[in-house]
């Protein structure tokens, strides 16, 4: 066989790509990672919120130069009904000190800076170049890929495919079984702009302090949620919709974002603030459901392209799996090119080594969450529900007596049509998941 | 079409768009003209679908957000074909 | 026979301050297009060269990604001023025979740098053209004057020609050679003529004063009308001649003291 131009050819300049590039290239191989857009990041979007733990092993001290917006301190998970809103809301000060938690940022930046790492470890970024197919060698197993530039054939002994949520790559290698719309949820956002200190007092944040809110409910009759994240002086602000349920309802994105910011517990917080960027991007939704085979001979699928998202209600994390999974395939790559053999035997270190950590342990554990969290009833009954236990617990209606929280229960879940074999299951089902 | 404070063109002029010569959303008229759900033209975030009165679609490539929405929520096979745009070309975030 | 091609590291005009949305601007890609298309008819290569600080090699890996075969960047700042980046690249290029430019930089660009190349090297000019055919030995060139005239030059070496964004589209650079330009030697250079700053104007341009004799009138609104010349027709105001070039020169400029506009 020819010498293949490359040891490594990473197909996008995301998180994934970039941490995979970092790795393989640190070992001393030769690493192209190539990426469509003009710089890496241009093409990528997000709800606004990174959980970096995952960068300790490649970056020590990251939060030193990572070009976030604001260290999340206060977390918050809303409940909406159309007039109502209940809100757990944590806050502590330890998240806003080294080694953080989350923080927020912009992924033209994050991805960017991500991508600088690969750089000096020595890959070659290649930017403006879209991959548009695999090249095989006469075994079928794949040896490279075909971009769309002139003489644009690159040879390679390993193809990390870190190509998004659309992954053509791993479409093409068959490693999908087929594509269903209901395993996708559309994400769509606005970036706002406000003065910093309106943000502060708004959000009861300070200096690099900032807040994650992520919203049940409040996107009408398509099942999804919304988030607001405080950016420096920006807020983002958007929702998650589940795509057959958005073609029925006949509802447009951009109404269900204006109807989430119109809400009564949302509006008074992003009044007056102007629109700065709208976007959106397709999101992995059903997690292990999904899930394509990670490995063939020759290529190792990573991030959102292995649909390593995880939609988990209160848990709405990617970038962070994205990080993992391309880091892993990093190494997966480095030991099977140092032993010789890029085979799916040679290659088998990468499905290890997503088992073995949070990267498969979360999603198997939280295998049902994102099918619980988008159902009909926690979307549509159970809201209301518990929105109007709360409203009774809370309103103080003299001369009566308070009445009893049970019986406020059972009269609630009557009042909603629940049944109470649902709500039991459905309670069993979260408290697997969660629990 | 808007939220009631700004018009979609004004949302859409937020974004920039690298647009290049070719499409890279194609879309075959046939199959769309006996298609009575239309998923493509309520789900697209960019609202790039657009009914005509004589039951076909009339379809922009310009300002894509390339998130595939399009072609996973279509149910007709083979009336949408979707690749990426050429290299640089297409969409560039800036604050997302 | 050498053909450059003078390129300039520009921000994106949304982004100033940005590196990310830096490059060539579009009239420079087609003036790259034009000289490597220039020199494949004839068999050379082309050299690309800026003026600019480190991030400028930029531009100049692209340019030979896209089949450039020299890169030589002055170093500079990018407020350099236009006139001695002018002189800094004809110093260079002193055997040059076709000099392609983009007509405008994008960040401030008044078109005068071709200009200045041109008369550095004594040679030919086209400026601002929309359209250019490559022939042997010569280039056929389109400007655009007022009223929707065109004029048509042919230009012959050495020559400076200056193109407008999208006379041409920049071919697409292939996978490997954009892999050799990253590792390719870009040749740096310092000036050999001092770099001076470019200096903004910060407020509109105003002719200096003059001094007027007093109107002559009866009443206010006389004066004011003879102040203000309203009333008189725009014919009476100039004066229709035909003149040789240098007569016509001579002309104008007398007028300009005339009026107050030069000064003796």
């Amino acid at each position: 066989m020819n010498q293949p131009d490359v040891d490594v050819v990473v197909v996008g300049g995301g998180p994934a790509g970039s941490c995979a590039a970092i790795v393989a290239a640190r070992a001393g191989l030769s690493v192209v990672l190539l990426e469509r857009g003009p710089f890496p990041g241009s093409k990528n979007m997000y709800g606004g919120v990174v959980y970096p733990r995952i960068l300790d092993e490649l970056i020590p001290n990251w939060w030193e130069e990572a070009p976030i917006q604001r260290w999340v301190t206060r977390r918050s998970t809303m409940m909406l009904t159309d007039t109502q809103a209940l809100t757990v809301d944590f806050r502590s000060e330890a998240w806003g000190k080294p080694p953080y938690n989350g923080a927020t940022a912009f992924r033209p930046d994050w991805d960017h800076w991500l991508a600088g790492y690969a750089e000096a470890a020595g890959a070659q970024v290649l930017t403006d170049t879209t991959v548009v197919g695999l090249i095989r060698d006469a075994k079928g197993a794949v040896a490279g890929v075909r971009t769309d530039r002139p003489d644009g054939d690159l040879t390679a002994r390993v193809v990390i495919a870190c190509d998004g949520v659309n992954s053509f790559l791993a479409k093409e290698a068959g490693l999908y079984e087929h594509t269903d719309a209901k395993h996708f949820t559309l994400g769509v956002k606005e970036t706002l702009s406000l003065p910093k200190e309106v943000i502060d007092e708004r959000f009861a944040v300070r200096d690099r302090h900032g807040v994650d809110i992520e919203i049940l409910g409040g996107t009408g009759k398509v099942n999804g949620g919304g988030f607001l994240y405080t950016g420096l002086d920006t807020l983002s602000v958007g929702v998650v919709l589940k795509l057959p349920k958005l073609a029925a309802q006949q509802q447009r994105p951009e109404q269900l974002v204006a109807g989430l910011k119109a809400h009564p517990a949302i509006a008074p917080l992003v009044q007056g603030a102007e629109l700065k960027e709208y976007s959106a991007h397709l999101i992995p939704e059903a997690g292990l459901t999904m899930m394509p085979k990670m490995t063939t001979s020759g290529m190792l699928v990573a991030g959102d392209a292995a649909a390593l998202c995880l939609a988990a209600g209160i848990w709405l994390e990617g970038v962070n799996f994205a990080m993992a999974s391309g880091m892993y395939a990093g190494e997966a790559a480095v030991e099977a090119v140092q032993a010789g053999d890029v085979s799916e035997n040679g290659l088998r270190g990468y499905q290890r080594r997503l088992s073995d950590t949070f990267v498969l342990k979360d999603h198997r554990k939280l295998r049902r969450a994102p099918e619980l969290v988008l159902s009909d009833r926690v979307q549509h009954l159970y809201p209301g529900m518990i929105a109007n236990v709360a409203e009774r617990v809370f309103h103080v209606d003299n001369p009566h007596p308070k009445p009893g929280v049970r019986r406020i229960l059972a009269q609630e879940r009557k009042k909603a049509g629940v049944r109470r074999r649902d709500l039991l299951r459905d309670g069993w089902t979260g408290f697997r998941s969660f629990g | 079409m808007s939220d009631g404070t700004i018009s979609f063109q004004e949302r859409m002029a937020t974004a920039e768009f690298r647009v290049h010569h070719d499409a890279h959303i194609v879309v075959d008229g046939k199959v769309c003209a006996d298609c009575s759900t239309r998923e493509c033209v309520v789900a697209c975030p960019a609202s790039l679908f657009v009914p005509t009165s004589d039951g076909g679609i009339v379809f922009n490539y310009e300002q894509c957000f390339e998130c595939g929405t399009c072609y996973i929520v279509c149910n007709r096979e083979g009336a949408i074909s979707w690749h990426y745009p050429e290299g640089g070309h297409g969409v560039v975030f800036r604050r997302t | 026979m050498t053909i450059v091609a003078c390129l300039k590291w520009v921000s994106h005009p949304g982004e100033p301050h940005d590196e990310r949305f830096s490059g060539m601007s579009p009239a420079d890609q087609s003036a790259l297009e034009f000289a490597l298309r220039q020199a494949e008819q004839t068999g050379t290569g082309v050299t690309a060269i800026t003026v600019g600080p480190s991030g400028a090699d930029k531009v100049l890996r692209d340019a030979l990604a896209c089949g450039a075969t020299r890169a030589i960047r002055i170093e500079a700042p990018t407020t350099a001023a236009g006139t001695d980046v002018a002189t800094a690249i004809a110093d260079h290029i002193a055997e040059a025979q076709w000099v392609w430019c983009g007509d405008y930089s994008l960040d401030r660009g008044a078109g005068s740098v071709p200009a200045f190349i041109a008369a550095h090297l004594l040679a030919e000019q086209a400026l601002g053209v929309i359209a250019a055919e490559l022939h042997d030995g010569s280039v056929h060139a389109t400007r655009r004057l007022d009223g929707g005239r065109r004029e048509l030059l042919e230009v012959h070496a050495p020559a400076v020609v200056s193109v407008e964004g999208a006379t041409a589209r920049l071919r697409r650079a292939g996978l490997h050679s954009l892999r050799t330009a990253a590792g390719a030697t870009i040749e740096v250079i310092a000036a050999t003529t001092p770099i001076h700053q470019a200096e903004f104007m910060v407020r509109a341009y105003r002719p200096r004063a003059r001094e007027l004799p007093a109107p002559a009138g009866e009443g206010p609104l006389d004066r004011l009308r003879v102040l203000t010349d309203a009333t008189t027709s725009s014919a009476a105001r100039g004066e229709k001649t035909t003149l040789e070039p240098a007569e016509a020169a001579e002309r104008i400029i007398r007028a300009l003291r005339d009026w107050g506009y030069l000064t003796p």
